[in-house]
């Protein structure tokens, strides 16, 4: 097995995740007194509530139905009662509705299987019964962004597209789900693959699969790949670490320019927005939710989340139930005192919460609890010496350092017009490398969103 | 709820940092130049010692005028009045050391915004300043190698009365650097005093060996950008490689030029300085590589025996420009819509 080195200049690499005894397991969390359900646990519109006050649920029963073709139902994550349907602030902005659902004490808590499907015969009838039945289950992407699984398959199925990547790639690299999920669930995986490569092949011609991982995860999958079936097209690369190669577009840019994929071009608008370059990609984790769930006929009812930080007695992955409080699954895990500062994803690009009630939803990836040593001291910015190693580690070719003095001056459309900001994901690498310590990344942010007040309409972007 | 009354801290992403910092920079760059320093106090004797110690002294103080207290932890003063001094002769007055000092950080580093700011090397502000008030104590201000005496007391020209020339004038020492000494035709000192250091020149930049050492320490802990050195030095040794092969009673070889006067100094230690050269790296070679090309046209074909510090000012001229020839393309960016 070769090699493969990051297809893109710059990014950083990381010092490697201290290894834990956890790392490859994934423990169940138990079921908080009150679990809390926003409707809008994806990308898209939010689910439309089916069910009122007052009504007793079973595990897995629907809650709230899909509100157009990028929208994904919820179901009931544990049997219980719904005590209360209440308007509360949405993170994405606005408000969204939430179910407090009071799980019954003492309930075993089983689920059912539903009617077994197999990824074949399901593929017989169709693109669009795979595709209905991931809408069903309310499978959303889990590599962050929670986009609506199906929809996502329907436009690759729409396009022809013959090649589905498997990003095995832990872009934070404090998490562990990756190694735990592809030595705990390399059946589902190897499942979600036939399920995923079946509506491809049912859609247009046949689809073949590439598992990416990094060094650190290369053994289990190379099991993974091994155990594969007899014809399965599933092919493995394994790359040299380096963040933030784990972002899609760097990676199917990487693959691209090693001649698994198409060459493709990105619109010189957004290119990083461009979910569709030649490749169906979908996170390791959401392939083996995919197999798990389609196979069984069972819907989401719960996230598998990597928690971490020094602030917590057992650090490790979890599988945990939606709504449960962040700070219910944070004591679980052994937290000890108060955490100094609690990110929601990972040290590069996790937001600090200001209250651990946030519930966990669909999508998300892991949560970081920093002790007071790990928190450091906020060191002061000094100004910007201009060397350059932002410049050099910008991984999709940005002028970080440009950016940083224009925006001193104010100048948010030179940053945007001249200087691209728009292209910016906000990775962290620039504010990692500072030796002036510049906040780049809050700069950044803080101008994009003065730049969006003041364009007269915003633009409307094609799907 | 767990976390109980203690307020969570909010900060902005990332929340890891690699741990470079200016200060760290700074003080790596100041270690590197040591060897050379003490190599040239051991030379030239208290002299260099007093030249130095005085236009760092001095930065120090202008720094101190311009900036609150603790800009001084940043060490970037140390690092400007260490670089002026090691680049001075060491039989300079030291009022105009002092001088030196003052308008390196007055006028070439906070008259141009302070940290970060200026477009110019300040060190080489406060030289070229130098240069062009005092020509002839810049011109004559040497010490023999090893002369005698040299750790006991200072030459009098050092301890001319402020703004005053050295009343016995410079007779400490009457030769002249070996570049000097090829200007005049009086040939060059052999190469291995040149490499090692053992002839006259200012106190930090004759031993070639030493600066080439500190500045492999800098690139290894990643305080320089490795492509600028590699640049000026490739473009010096095949420029006057031509020139040597052409006519080489008239210019000197490959390793005379590598080996003289103050390029592995500026090479290593002033072309590398951040802030007045380019951002980018490819924007690295071009700056590297004409600073190389101006340096021996300088030496060869001017009146100036030395031109390291001319080509030093005149590359930093350029940077804006080759920052914006060498912007970085946003990846997946064409320029044909």
């Amino acid at each position: 097995m070769f090699r493969l080195r990051p297809a893109f200049s710059g990014g950083i690499v990381l010092p490697a995740r201290a290894p834990r005894p956890g790392d490859a397991s994934i423990r169940q969390l138990p079921f908080a007194p009150l679990l809390y359900l926003p409707l809008r646990q994806h990308a898209g519109r939010p689910a439309a509530a089916v069910l009122r006050e007052g009504d007793e649920v079973a595990r897995g029963q629907l809650l709230a139905a899909a509100d157009g073709a990028t929208s994904v139902p919820l179901h009931a994550p544990a049997t219980g009662r719904i005590i209360g349907i209440v308007e509360r602030a949405d993170p994405a902005g606005g408000t969204v509705q939430v179910i407090q659902l009071e799980p019954f004490p003492g309930d075993t808590q089983e689920y059912p299987a539903g009617p077994a499907r197999d990824p074949e015969t399901a593929g017989a009838a169709g693109a669009a019964a795979i595709i209905d039945a991931l809408r069903d289950a309310g499978v959303v992407g889990m590599g962050g962004e929670a986009q609506p699984a199906h929809a996502r398959l329907a436009a690759a199925c729409e396009q022809g597209m013959g090649m589905l990547v498997i990003n095995g790639i832990e872009v934070e690299h404090v998490f562990s789900r990756v190694p735990a999920i592809l030595r705990q669930h390399a059946a589902d995986v190897l499942v979600g693959v036939r399920f995923l490569l079946a509506a491809l092949g049912a859609a247009g011609q046949a689809a073949r699969a590439v598992l990416a991982v990094e060094e650190q995860d290369g053994d289990a999958a190379r099991s993974l790949v091994a155990a594969a079936p007899a014809g399965l097209p599933l092919a493995l690369r394994v790359l040299s670490p380096r963040y933030p190669q784990g972002a899609e577009l760097l990676l199917l840019r990487g693959l691209a320019k090693e001649g698994g994929l198409a060459p493709f071009g990105a619109s010189p608008h957004r290119p990083h927005r461009q979910s569709h370059p030649g490749a169906l990609c979908f996170n390791v984790a959401t392939v083996a939710e995919i197999g798990r769930l389609l196979a069984h006929g069972q819907s989401v009812t719960d996230q598998v989340v990597t928690l971490a930080g020094g602030a917590l007695r057992e650090p490790g992955n979890y599988r945990v139930p939606l709504g449960t409080p962040l700070g219910f699954a944070l004591a679980e895990a052994g937290l000890r005192a108060a955490p100094a500062r609690v990110l929601e994803g990972g040290p590069m690009r996790g937001e600090a919460l200001a209250s651990l009630e946030k519930p966990i939803t669909k999508g998300m990836t892991g949560f970081v609890a920093l002790d007071r040593q790990e928190a450091g001291a906020l060191e002061p910015p000094l100004p910007c010496i201009r060397c350059g190693e932002c410049v050099a580690a910008c991984p999709i070719q940005l002028h970080p350092a440009e950016l940083g003095l224009l925006a001193r001056k104010g100048e948010l459309k030179a940053m945007h017009e001249e200087y691209h900001l728009d292209y910016c994901f906000e990775c962290g690498c620039c504010a990692y490398v500072c030796p002036s310590h510049i906040p780049l990344v809050q700069v950044f942010r803080a101008a994009k969103a003065q730049w969006r007040r003041r364009q007269p309409a915003p633009v409307e972007e094609g799907a | 709820m767990p976390q109980g009354s203690q307020p969570l801290h909010l900060a902005a992403a990332p929340h890891l940092h690699g741990g470079s910092a200016v200060r760290r920079l700074m003080l790596h760059t100041v270690i590197a130049l040591l060897p050379a320093t003490l190599f040239g106090v051991a030379l030239f004797g208290l002299a260099a010692l007093a030249t130095i110690g005085v236009a760092i002294l001095a930065c120090l103080l202008a720094e101190r005028l311009c900036a609150p207290r603790s800009a001084l932890g940043d060490g970037s003063a140390l690092l400007t009045g260490l670089l002026l001094g090691l680049s001075l002769p060491p039989a300079l007055p030291l009022w105009m050391a002092a001088v030196g000092g003052f308008v390196a950080i007055l006028i070439g580093k906070h008259l141009f915004g302070g940290l970060g700011g200026p477009a110019f090397h300040p060190a080489m502000v406060g030289r070229v300043f130098l240069q062009a008030a005092f020509p002839a104590a810049m011109a004559q201000g040497w010490v023999a190698p090893f002369a005698s005496g040299r750790a006991t007391g200072l030459p009098a020209s050092s301890l001319a009365a402020p703004f005053m020339s050295p009343a016995a004038g410079y007779d400490v020492f009457s030769g002249a650097t070996p570049l000097a000494a090829a200007r005049l035709g009086e040939g060059t000192a052999p190469l291995w005093d040149l490499w090692l250091g053992t002839v006259a020149g200012s106190s930090g930049e004759t031993s070639a060996v030493l600066l080439l050492a500190g500045g492999l320490y800098l690139v290894a802990v990643r305080a320089a950008d490795w492509r600028i050195p590699v640049a000026v030095l490739a473009s010096v040794a095949a420029l006057s490689g031509a020139l040597h092969g052409f006519d080489p009673a008239r210019f000197p070889g490959v390793l005379t030029a590598l080996g003289s006067g103050s390029l592995m100094l500026g090479a290593w230690f002033l072309a590398t300085d951040p802030g007045s050269s380019p951002m980018t790296r490819s924007g690295a070679w071009v700056y590297g590589l004409a600073i190389g090309a101006l340096v021996v046209v300088i030496r060869q074909f001017s009146g100036q025996p030395e031109g390291v510090m001319y080509a030093l000012l005149l590359g930093s001229a350029l940077v804006p420009h080759i920052d914006r020839w060498t912007r970085p393309r946003p990846l997946g960016w064409r320029d044909s819509r």
